[in-house]
C-alpha cells in the first residue's frame, strides 16, 4: 500500500531553527493504518502533527503528506490538502457562534457543495455520532464530550485520506473518551481513512491493530 | 443590541471620513466660484506712454488675460473744466495710456509683484499699481479660511482612521476563531473572510447614503432658509449625484483595506 505520510530526515524548529523540537526524524505511514503518537508533555508531539497540515514548516529534510512535499508546496496546494484531511483538536476548535450542524459540514462548505448536500450530510453524520437532536443547538451549549462528537462529525464530513487527531480525548471523561475512540476505529475500519493520533496514554479499550511512535529526545521511534 | 453598535462602530468613523470628503468637495467648488468672483472683481492699473495692445501686455507676463483702455478724454473732461478746446487738446496729448488689466487667476501678493516687475521692465510702461494692500488682506484672509478647512478635514479624517483601526481590532477579535478554523480546513481567503467583506460592505454603502442624506438635506432644506448668501447661491455646489459615486469609491477603498489588514494579521492556529 501506498504512504500517505513520508518524513525523511525531518528536523522542527522554533525562533528561526534556535528551538530545535523533532530531530533527524524518519517514518512512514501506510494508507488505512492507525497510529498513535506518544511522548512527554512539551516533546514535540503537537509540533509534528501540526507540520503534517502544513501549520509549521519543516527547518530540514522532507516531509511529504498525500504525495504534496509541504517543504515547497505553493499555498493553494496546502489549502487544497487540507481538505482531504480531517482534524480534531483537543480544544474541539469548533466555530461557536455557528450551530453544531453548520459546524459539521465546514469542510462540505469549503468545497463548494451545494446547501441540499450540506443538510443531509449534516443529518447523516450527527446520526452517526448520535447528536440529530442537537443539529440547532450551538457548540457551547454542548458538554465537552457532546463538542468533541461535532468535532469527529466534522473532521469526517468529507470522507477524508487522513485524521489528524491532537489528544482527541484530553479534557473528556471515560464515557465521552470511549465514544470518541470508537469512532475514529470505525472510520479506520470502514473508510480506510489513515488515523493518525497525538496522545499522553494509548487507551485500553482499542482493539484495531496499530502502530506506535514514541517521541523522546528530539527522535521519532517507532515501538515493535 | 450588539449588533448594532458593531455597526455604528464603524459606520460612525467613516461617516466622519465620508463627511471630511464631502466638505472638501463643497468647499472646493463653493470657493471656486468665490474665487472666480474675486479675480473677475479685480484689476490693476497701467499707465503706460503710447497704447499698449492686450497681445503686447500678454508678452510681458502671462497671467494676464484681459485688458481694458480707460477713456483719457473723460478724464481731461474733469480735470480741464473752463480751459479751450486747444488747450484741452494739449492736454489730452500730454497725458499718458491707462489700462484696468484683468488676470487669468487669483493670485498671491509675490506673484503681483512679479507681474509689476515684468510690466515695468518696459521702458513704455511709466507705472503699474497692483493695489496690492486691499487685494493682499482678502487674499490672505481667504486662504487663512481654506487653509484652516482642509487641516480640519485631515486632523477628522485621520482621528476616524484610528477609530477605524481600533474596530478592526474588535473585529479581528470577534472574527478570529471563525477564520482560523477555516483556514485549517483549507478555506479560501475570500471565502474566510467572505463574511467580513460583506459586514463591511453593507457598513460603506449605509455611511454613504447616510453622509448623502445629510447633503441633500443641506441642500434642499437648510440652504434656502440658511440666510448666508453664499450658501444660498452656491446651492447648486453643495451636492451634485457625481458626490454619490466619489463617496462609495471612498467608503468601499477604506473598508477593502480594512478588511484585509485584518485577514492577513489573522493566521493559523494559535500556540
Amino acid at each position: 500500500m501506498s504512504n500517505v505520510i513520508s518524513a525523511s530526515h525531518l528536523t522542527l524548529a522554533y525562533d528561526d531553527g534556535a528551538k530545535e523540537v523533532i530531530k533527524d526524524a524518519t517514518f512512514s505511514i501506510k494508507k488505512g493504518e492507525f497510529v498513535f503518537i506518544t511522548g512527554p508533555s512539551g516533546s514535540g508531539k503537537s509540533t509534528l502533527l501540526k507540520s503534517l497540515y502544513g501549520q509549521i514548516k519543516a527547518s530540514s529534510g522532507n516531509l511529504v503528506v498525500g504525495g504534496l512535499d509541504l517543504a515547497v508546496a505553493r499555498q493553494s496546494k496546502l489549502q487544497d490538502l487540507r481538505t482531504h484531511m480531517g482534524i480534531i483538536f483537543q480544544d474541539y476548535k469548533l466555530v461557536n457562534e455557528w450551530t453544531v450542524a453548520k459546524n459539521v459540514v465546514l469542510p462540505l462548505m469549503i468545497a463548494g457543495y451545494s446547501v441540499e448536500v450540506q443538510n443531509t450530510q449534516a443529518q447523516r453524520l450527527l446520526k452517526h455520532v448520535k447528536l440529530s437532536e442537537h443539529a440547532d443547538k450551538y457548540p457551547l451549549e454542548l458538554s465537552g464530550g457532546e463538542q468533541q462528537r461535532v468535532g469527529v462529525a466534522r473532521a469526517l464530513a468529507k470522507n477524508p485520506v487522513v485524521i489528524l487527531a491532537d489528544e482527541p480525548t484530553g479534557n473528556l471523561d471515560d464515557y465521552s473518551s470511549n465514544v470518541i475512540w470508537d469512532l475514529m476505529e470505525n472510520a479506520c475500519q470502514q473508510l480506510e481513512t489513515t488515523v493518525l493520533v497525538v496522545t499522553h496514554k494509548i487507551p485500553s479499550i482499542f482493539s484495531l491493530p496499530y502502530r506506535h511512535f514514541i517521541i523522546e529526545n528530539k527522535g521519532v521511534y517507532e515501538v515493535h | 443590541m450588539k449588533f448594532i453598535k458593531n455597526h455604528l462602530m464603524f459606520i460612525l468613523p467613516l461617516m466622519a471620513i465620508l463627511l471630511g470628503v464631502e466638505f472638501y468637495l463643497v468647499f472646493d467648488r463653493t470657493t471656486d466660484s468665490y474665487e472666480r468672483g474675486l479675480k473677475e472683481g479685480y484689476s490693476m492699473l497701467v499707465i503706460t506712454k503710447k497704447p499698449f495692445s492686450l497681445y503686447q501686455l500678454q508678452k510681458l507676463n502671462s497671467h494676464i488675460s484681459n485688458s481694458e483702455k480707460i477713456k483719457r478724454e473723460n478724464i481731461v473732461s474733469e480735470i480741464a473744466k473752463g480751459v479751450s478746446k486747444s488747450n484741452e487738446k494739449k492736454i489730452l496729448n500730454a497725458l499718458p495710456h491707462f489700462y484696468s488689466v484683468h488676470l487669468s487667476e487669483y493670485l498671491g501678493t509675490s506673484k503681483l509683484k512679479q507681474i509689476k516687475r515684468d510690466l515695468e521692465k518696459d521702458k513704455n510702461i511709466k507705472n503699474v499699481e497692483t493695489f496690492g494692500s486691499s487685494y493682499s488682506s482678502s487674499y490672505r484672509l481667504f486662504s487663512f479660511i481654506k487653509f484652516s478647512l482642509k487641516i480640519f478635514i485631515v486632523f477628522m479624517a485621520v482621528v476616524s482612521l484610528f477609530l477605524i483601526i481600533k474596530q478592526m481590532e474588535i473585529w479581528k477579535y470577534a472574527h478570529k476563531q471563525r477564520m482560523q478554523v477555516m483556514e485549517i480546513f483549507g478555506a479560501p481567503l475570500m471565502l474566510r473572510s467572505g463574511v467580513l467583506f460583506k459586514v463591511a460592505i453593507v457598513d460603506a454603502i449605509l455611511a454613504t447614503i447616510f453622509t448623502s442624506l445629510f447633503f441633500l438635506y443641506l441642500k434642499f432644506k437648510w440652504a434656502d432658509n440658511s440666510g448666508i448668501d453664499m450658501m444660498m447661491q452656491n446651492k447648486e455646489e453643495l451636492f451634485k449625484m457625481t458626490d454619490i459615486g466619489i463617496l462609495l469609491g471612498t467608503a468601499l477603498l477604506i473598508v477593502i483595506i480594512a478588511v484585509y489588514s485584518v485577514v492577513f494579521t489573522t493566521k493559523g492556529v494559535e500556540e
